[in-house]
């Protein structure tokens, strides 16, 4: 076998991959088309092979038509790629271009092309110029190259971003090609005019053409054209040597060899042939890493820097430092103009900008969980690169593509980076156009999603630190309430004593002027004895407020001592309202009592119950205030109906609100401890319904249930006992 | 007369509610400790008792149950400078006999409505 048919084999098969890939990786009608084109290498291919290796003439005429005709079908066919990748108007000039191959198929067929052939290099007949037709149609077939390359590197200068990437790969890859293709004729112009043989192997260059599109479309969507370039061409410079040179010298060195060998000369080439298979892959490896190390300088560096970032990320505790420091890093380093971070909001559902590294730009504040681009990613968990979204919007009938597209123009992402924990969809970063004008590369892409997985986790870090922190200032507080409880326990009876002592002296003294005789006195006495009198007043008036402080203060104090008594629910609520004044705008509420004034009463601990329902109007008031905050309805009034009715031996009461309602994913939480779902302005302890849990179920041995509904309001049922 | 014992282990308290009593035609007298209330007790019988609880020594509720064991009849009432709803406290002291329970602090002329309804009923 020789060369020229080798490489003839070549292109049918890398053409056979090609066309592999296409099915797996093909999706629309440009995809198609590649795939009748690269049939039609396979037939050129194939009758390169069956030429190179035929023994007569009859037979290696046959093929030269079959090679003449898939070739020149190749010119209108790549004319229609083009036509189709740059959105050509005027399929005219298309549509004849396929008039001059059918025209010369028939003259092919009917003989009437003339071919003469003769032997060059070896045990096969070459293809030799006579007659016009050949020559003419020759010439055709250029023009519709040249035509079709013109308009591709028409679109590729007016062109930008992906396409702009995938121009240049077809571009080169086409120009490889059919100039590699084309030189067979140069073997046949060279003996026209210098007399001089040329062993014909250019169309090694359709191989070269077939690797770089098998690259680009594996790698499809973003590789640097210089990194593809270099890649494909280590491969084949370290293959064609790894295999080609031992041919060479088996070739050439073939008359030196036998000589200085004897018969058997060709285990030389044979066995350098092997050493070289071995060697190849390390020889590739190592060539293919330097290369990549001096051309991906740049990018080699900030990725360093992301992966670096992303791990000293994690130890940042403050969430808003986190996301400035991640903004920062993309911002800067990677140079794109503007950049935000969108982060999941339990509250709402939303996807709520945190930040964002632009102010000139007004972001959008949030996404829906209800967005398409929202739904997307979570389906999909991939990056969305808005020219691959567009690309698809022009081919794909999908109107979700549409949609994807106007949200991330109204986003200005260029790309969208989601961010996943697990299963969750944390978040998601929106980065713009490079400074640079260069796209995302596939290594690019990779990097941000390392990133951004490594943001996922340290944002989780950073709200859990922040809750943990929330959280121990709640048991603190917590715990600061109890202590005051036990001091003002003693607290109390030292102060009470104070005052009482202070309230006997005043009162006693005053007692003693209104008892003694003034009317022998001098006006100035009975001045000095009527202002001495109004001092003790205002003393005697402030020991009072003083103890009612104390009384105060007292009903912190959680310890409730264990004395049951008879307690009508009217004096419990005056109570409780009583208390609760200090917490809650009771004139911004309707608090109405629905229960008949003979209700039985309840046998229970006054205090306790008193703190339990503290805990109840303090809860519906939030939930009013939090309905109020966030629906923003008008002439909306909180309302907490109090209901009752006795049940045999069982009080039931029903406190029913119409406040924010609690969600169905926090009903199993909220009776747990240090729970809670208060916002900032209005921080619970979290402790509030566990403490009435704890009070109605244990300390009573009554019940309590509740039904709630989001955004309705909430209705608690308890059983008491009732007093006999 | 009537007899009125105060019992109380604050100097002021004393000092001045007697002076107050004695204006009206009270005839006080005072103990500083529980036990001193016990001895005076065992001496003398007066019409109405003001009790503190709290006291160092042995406590208000205590000295109530011994001098109750003295005189089943005395009539006592009980001072407490504790936070209200002392329902273990107040319970006892029923229990115990005692006809009213008041807190600290209170105006002085709300206690003398409540002692002198009490003496000259």
């Amino acid at each position: 076998m020789n060369l020229f048919a080798i490489s003839g084999l070549l292109i049918t098969l890398t053409s056979v991959v090609l066309i592999a890939i296409l099915s797996v990786y093909g999706k629309n009608k440009l995809h198609r088309l590649w795939t009748v084109f690269n049939f039609s290498l396979i037939f050129l291919g194939f009758s390169l092979f069956k030429i190179g290796t035929s023994v007569s003439p009859g037979e290696a005429l046959i093929w030269w038509k079959v090679a003449s005709v898939s070739g020149g079908l190749l010119a209108p066919l790549f004319l229609n790629i083009i036509y189709i990748f740059c959105n050509l108007p005027n399929r005219k000039i298309l549509y004849s271009s396929y008039l001059p191959v059918s025209i010369f198929i028939m003259l092919d067929f009917m003989n009437l092309g003339t071919y003469r052939l003769r032997f060059i290099y070896g045990p096969f007949y070459y293809l030799e110029l006579t007659g016009f037709v050949l020559p003419l149609f020759l010439c055709l077939w250029a023009a519709i190259l040249i035509y079709a390359f013109y308009a591709l590197y028409k679109f590729y200068v007016s062109s930008k971003g992906l396409v702009r990437n995938q121009a240049v790969f077809i571009l080169v890859g086409f120009f490889f090609g059919f100039i590699g293709g084309g030189t067979y004729l140069l073997t046949t112009f060279a003996h026209i005019l210098f007399g001089k043989n040329i062993y014909p192997f250019g169309q090694t260059g359709i191989v070269i053409y077939s690797t770089i599109i098998t690259y680009a479309i594996i790698k499809y969507r973003l590789l640097d054209i210089k990194v593809a370039i270099t890649r494909t061409g280590i491969f084949v410079a370290v293959y064609t040597l790894v295999l080609g040179l031992p041919f060479l010298i088996a070739i050439w060195a073939k008359g030196w060899l036998i000589e200085t060998f004897g018969p058997e000369w060709w285990i030389l080439p044979l066995g350098l042939m092997g050493i070289l298979a071995t060697v190849g892959p390390f020889v590739y490896i190592y060539v293919q890493r330097k290369a990549e190390d001096a051309l991906l300088k740049e990018q080699k560096h900030y990725q360093h820097i992301l992966k670096q970032a992303s791990i000293g990320m994690t130890r940042i505790r403050n969430l808003r430092k986190l996301l400035d420091l991640i903004t920062r890093i993309v911002t800067k380093i990677v140079k794109i103009s503007y950049a935000a971070i969108y982060l999941y909001d339990k509250e709402t559902g939303d996807y709520i900008l945190q930040i964002s590294r632009d102010k000139h730009r007004i972001s959008v504040p949030k996404l829906t969980s209800d967005n398409p681009l929202i739904t997307w990613i979570r389906l999909k968990r991939e990056p969305l690169i808005y020219d691959e979204i567009k690309r698809q919007t022009e081919y794909a009938n999908n109107p979700v593509y549409k949609q994807l597209e106007e949200n991330m123009l109204l986003l200005t992402a260029s790309v969208v980076i989601p961010s996943f924990l697990e299963d969750r969809f944390m978040g998601f970063f929106v980065l713009s156009d490079k400074i640079s004008g260069q796209i995302y590369t596939e290594d690019d892409l990779n990097v941000f999603q390392v990133l951004a997985s490594q943001t996922a986790l340290a944002v989780e870090n950073a709200q859990f630190y922040e809750e943990a922190k929330d959280m121990q200032e709640q048991v603190a507080q917590a715990e600061k309430m109890a202590t005051i409880g036990t001091m003002a326990d003693g607290l109390s009876h030292q102060l009470n004593n104070r005052f009482y002592a202070l309230s006997l002296i005043a009162g006693d003294i005053m007692d003693t002027i209104k008892m003694t005789n003034t009317s022998k006195c001098t006006p100035e006495v009975k001045e000095m004895i009527r202002q001495i009198n109004y001092a003790f007043e205002r003393i005697q008036a402030n020991v009072t407020q003083g103890g009612q402080v104390v009384r105060g203060l007292l009903k912190y104090s959680r310890k409730g001592e264990a004395g049951f008594e008879a307690i009508s629910l009217n004096t419990l609520i005056d109570n409780t309202l009583e208390m609760v004044q200090f917490k809650v705008r009771l004139s911004e509420i309707d608090i109405i009592r629905d229960f008949p004034e003979d209700i039985p009463k309840i046998k229970g601990n006054i205090v306790q119950l008193e703190e339990a329902f503290f805990n109840f109007i303090d809860n519906a008031y939030d939930a009013i205030l939090e309905r109020h905050a966030l629906l923003k309805e008008e002439h909306y009034k909180g309302k907490i109906i109090i209901s009752s009715a006795a049940k045999n031996n069982y009080l039931e009461i029903i406190i029913k609100d119409n406040g924010m309602g609690i969600k169905q994913e926090d009903h199993e939480k909220i009776f747990t401890p240090f729970f809670t779902t208060k916002v900032s302005a209005r921080k619970g302890t979290g402790l509030g319904l566990y403490v009435i849990r704890r009070i109605i179920s244990d300390m009573h041995k009554g019940r309590i249930s509740f039904e709630s509904e989001y955004k309705a309001g909430t209705k608690f049922l308890l059983e008491l006992p009732i007093a006999r | 007369m009537p007899k009125l014992l105060i019992v109380d282990d604050e100097d002021d308290v004393r000092e001045f509610a007697a002076s107050f009593f004695r204006k009206r035609k009270v005839d006080t007298i005072t103990a500083s400790s529980g036990e001193e209330a016990l001895s005076i007790s065992e001496r003398q019988r007066s019409d109405l008792v003001l009790l503190d609880i709290k006291m160092a020594g042995i406590d208000g509720v205590e000295t109530l149950r011994r001098i109750k064991e003295l005189d089943k009849d005395a009539r006592v009432i009980m001072v407490t400078g504790r936070k209200p709803n002392e329902q273990a406290y107040f319970d006892k002291c029923r229990e115990l006999g005692a006809i009213d329970y008041i807190h600290k602090p209170l105006q002085l002329d709300e206690l003398e409505t409540i002692v002198l309804k009490e003496l000259f009923k």
